[in-house]
């Protein structure tokens, strides 16, 4: 849904994140107060200019309500608020301090997002067990996004070589990163080796348990000009966000995502940011994306339903290279969740600090030549909340 | 007229060869196999297909009771035929019961239904099921009779009753013979199987002579009996002593589904129900404390032929049976190997609150447009986003699958995996999401556009209580 929007009214003026990793000897206020003071480092203030804090925290055991702001950072008492939207809760977070910015109601807004997973162990997302009804079935994350796989290699043709490639592409990018998780390169034989997830996803197809932080600091961009980034800071184009059902495999053919071959979330949430940023040709426009790549069909279906491209054609414009760091459009030029894991409070936040560094031509990783507008793309749950952010440099 | 006006049974997918019992123990090789249940199988979900079978063509809303036979019973406070009624979607204005701890509870839960249909006006028809799924202590002897299934008989007061019963007999007879104390024993124990066989001779004979007397009949008017037998030795010499003709005493079932317990005598009938003799009678009997003889006289055979033909009945499920490779598989189905299982939050208010969703598989059709939909805990339409126009319609138990996966990262487990987990489109309407059961070789076997039915299984024992729920498999009779 699109009124006013928000475009050119907030401004990014500073952002850092934690290593993303099996962090063992490191908790979740350790990882929210190093992304939170590396953060405050490159905005060059104080704490106590922050006058309001979003907190992207997916599972209750990372931490409950927004006191956890207060607890790590103690910001004196002062409004805090955590945000849960499933994958795009960190991003949620940002968006909600990007309302309060632009609405003039604070001058300056902290949104970050922490996620600590593997104090849980890291066999798969921890949680199944309690969440949902007691009988109906409750499919892992990669089962749910494994049924959409089985559905794209019977509609459009793909195969796991397919798929592979995006993991291949992504550690390729990752291997550069010095903050990422995994920073191997792989080849397509050991994708196709590797055990079985949920099929036809294998474990490279997966994105693997981690630990991790990140931080933004946002204000008016009028306000920008008397930060460190003055010069370079970066303007929010558009944020949108779209929610459709928890249980996908119960909407009735002809209803939305029936098809198990494209995401109405991610669809939906593309349209009204690009209507916002006023975005026509989202393919040319867009210099570089996160787009979100918990499994490697998610990246492939993504990139179709942002309109980098056409239903179908997804498999063969990654093999074509349009989607590699330095092709038409580098989706996750940083290595994404195959190379950083998926800390799931925390990455919404992780993409937006990526996405702002690339436009700063300041990339830690591999930097896309040229990069002037990006978009950052979380979709959660059972492909049930999408969050698009457009992200771009100033005039 | 009261008799039978239907009938079904269950017997589970596999098929133990008693060589394989022989070979993990070194025991004598036994020849045949025997009918075994899987993990997520109990005597109460046979039960419910049992009671599927024996109702295909009749409605679960005609009839007036269920009366619940077993030794095998998942509860011991609560009983089994008010769930079982439940799924099975009958009224709540019936009479439900269970009959239990005695082997010849089904037989005797067919005496006590005549007894009541006679005795009330208000009640024409019940349904007796008989189930058992019988644990055998392992490296037992036990281990090569004990096996699983259901077995169901709708008795009825109608006009045109296909096989009437005319009379029944019975003894009770108390002996330490087989047992299983209640609060200590997991397996059943005896003290002196030459005592309990020489027991059972004596009061099955008597029950079967007696009844026979009664009526004024000889062995020779007798055209099958179906009398409950732990072993065949036992039952070729009461066939003996009962003078019956060759073919007569029903022996169809020990060497390859084994001793299934309280269904046994119901599965006999069922198989010499396959070519009636017209204008034959036919004697039930079973045996556990006691007997029970039952006459009944074939009033209409091409009736009782036509029964067989829409229904997996004794034969259907036989035929559709595998062998199970593997004596380890065995242990596990029976839960006698120790290792975690799968469990996850439950409550038994959500379960009783989404019954007609959960048990009674009852889905959600828009007044507005049409579409059908599952489960019914939303309010508002997926497709027309019409709100509160639902209606309750009955959900088909067959579909095809749209989508699917295998999951081998169950609650992050990785118990019993993979879980193939089936978006299924329901012929009649509405999408669900359910696991797969009875699946060989998945990796190779689910298919998008494979046919599957439903079938009602345990899911897991969260919150201390059995959680039942829908599964699919590929259909019976279509490996």
């Amino acid at each position: 849904m699109v009124r006013k929007g928000i475009k050119d009214k907030v401004a990014i003026i500073g952002c850092d994140m934690t290593k993303y990793g099996e962090l063992w000897d490191k908790n979740q206020y350790d990882l929210l107060f190093e992304a939170f003071q590396s953060t405050l480092k490159d905005t060059g203030i104080e704490k106590d200019e922050i006058d309001a804090s979003w907190i992207g925290i997916f599972y209750y055991f990372t931490g409950l309500s927004g006191a956890m702001v207060e607890d790590i950072l103690r910001m004196d008492g002062k409004p805090s608020t955590r945000v849960e939207n499933y994958c795009a809760s960190g991003m949620d977070a940002f968006r909600n301090a990007s309302f309060a910015i632009a609405s003039g109601a604070y001058d300056v807004a902290l949104a970050c997002g922490v996620e600590k997973l593997m104090d849980e162990g890291g066999s798969g997302l921890p949680g199944f067990k309690i969440f949902g009804h007691p009988l109906y079935p409750t499919p892992s994350a990669p089962a749910m996004f494994s049924m959409a796989a089985t559905r794209s290699f019977h509609e459009y043709g793909w195969t796991k070589e397919d798929l592979a490639r995006v993991a291949v592409k992504n550690h390729d990018n990752g291997a550069d990163h010095p903050k990422a998780h995994f920073r191997s390169r792989i080849t397509i034989d050991q994708v196709m080796r590797a055990p079985m997830i949920a099929d036809p996803l294998g474990r490279f197809d997966c994105c693997a348990m981690s630990d991790g932080a990140a931080a933004l600091i946002l204000t008016r961009p009028e306000l920008a000009e008397s930060y460190a980034h003055a010069d370079d800071y970066i303007l929010v184009k558009a944020n949108a966000i779209s929610c459709q059902t928890n249980f996908p495999w119960y909407v009735p053919p002809g209803g939305p995502g029936a098809e198990f071959t494209h995401f109405p979330a991610t669809e939906k949430a593309g349209e009204y940011a690009y209507k916002e940023a006023g975005i026509t040709n989202p393919r040319k426009e867009i210099d570089c994306a996160e787009v979100h790549d918990c499994f490697t069909i998610t990246e492939l279906l993504n990139c179709q339903d942002l309109q980098f491209c056409e239903r179908g054609q997804s498999a063969e414009e990654l093999k074509n290279g349009t989607f590699n760091y330095d092709g038409e459009i580098a989706i996750n030029p940083s290595g994404g969740l195959k190379s950083f894991g998926h800390p799931i409070g925390s990455t919404g936040c992780r993409m937006l600090t990526e996405i702002t560094k690339q436009l700063q031509g300041r990339a830690e990783g591999r930097q896309v030549p040229d990069a002037k507008i990006g978009l950052c793309h979380n979709l959660g749950g059972a492909f049930t909340v999408c969050s698009v952010t457009i992200l771009g440099q100033r005039d | 007229m009261i008799g039978i006006k239907s009938y079904g049974a269950y017997l589970p997918k596999y098929l133990l060869p008693r060589e394989l019992i022989g070979k993990a123990w070194e025991f004598p090789i036994v020849p045949g196999t025997k009918a075994v249940a899987m993990a997520d199988e109990d005597s109460l979900t046979m039960a419910v297909e049992a009671g599927l079978d024996c109702l295909a063509g009749n409605d679960p809303k005609s009839v007036d009771g269920l009366f619940f036979a077993s030794t095998t019973q998942v509860y011991t406070e609560k009983d089994s035929a008010s769930l079982i009624a439940t799924v099975l979607d009958m009224r709540e204005d019936i009479i439900t019961s269970d009959f239990t701890d005695s082997l010849k509870a089904g037989t005797t839960a067919v005496t006590r239904a005549v007894d009541t249909i006679k005795a009330n006006k208000d009640i024409k028809s019940i349904l007796v099921i008989a189930a058992d799924t019988r644990t055998p202590e392992p490296s037992t002897m036990w281990e090569y009779g004990f096996a699983d299934g259901a077995a169901a008989l709708l008795i009825a007061d109608e006009d045109n009753i296909p096989l009437s019963i005319e009379d029944y007999y019975s003894v009770s007879a108390n002996v330490t013979g087989p047992w299983k104390r209640t609060d200590k024993d997991k397996f059943i124990r005896t003290f002196e199987p030459k005592m309990d066989a020489k027991f059972y001779i004596e009061n099955i004979t008597k029950v079967m002579a007696e009844v026979l007397k009664r009526n004024n009949l000889k062995p020779e008017d007798i055209g099958a009996a179906a009398y409950y037998y732990s072993n065949p030795r036992l039952h070729g010499r009461i066939a003996k002593m009962m003078k019956y003709p060759g073919g007569v005493a029903q022996n169809s079932l020990f060497f390859q589904i084994g001793d299934v317990g309280t269904p046994m005598p119901f599965m006999l009938l069922i198989g010499a129900l396959r070519r009636p003799k017209e204008d034959s009678k036919i004697i039930m009997a079973g045996f556990g404390d006691g007997a029970d003889a039952i006459l009944m006289h074939v009033r209409d055979r091409n009736a009782l032929r036509d029964l067989g033909k829409n229904r997996m009945g004794f034969l259907g499920h036989q035929k559709s049976m595998i062998i199970l490779k593997n004596y380890n598989k065995f242990l596990d189905f029976k839960e006698i190997i120790e290792k975690d299982r799968y469990t996850r939050k439950s409550s038994a208010v959500t379960i009783w609150r989404d019954t007609a969703s959960v048990y009674k598989w009852y889905g959600l059709k828009c007044k507005e447009c049409g579409a059908i939909q599952y489960p019914d805990m939303l309010r508002s339409c997926y497709i027309c986003r019409a709100d509160d126009q639902f209606e309750r319609v009955k959900l088909d138990l067959k579909g095809t699958i749209f989508t699917f996966t295998l999951d081998h990262l169950v609650g992050g487990t990785y118990l019993d995996t993979p879980v193939p987990r089936c978006v299924i489109d329901l012929d009649g309407g509405g999408r669900v999401l359910l696991n797969m059961t009875e699946i060989e070789k998945p990796e190779e076997n689910v298919k998008i556009g494979m046919r599957v039915e439903l079938t009602f299984r345990k899911e897991h024992e969260s919150a201390d209580f059995k959680n039942y729920y829908w599964k699919c498999r590929p259909e019976r009779g279509k490996p």
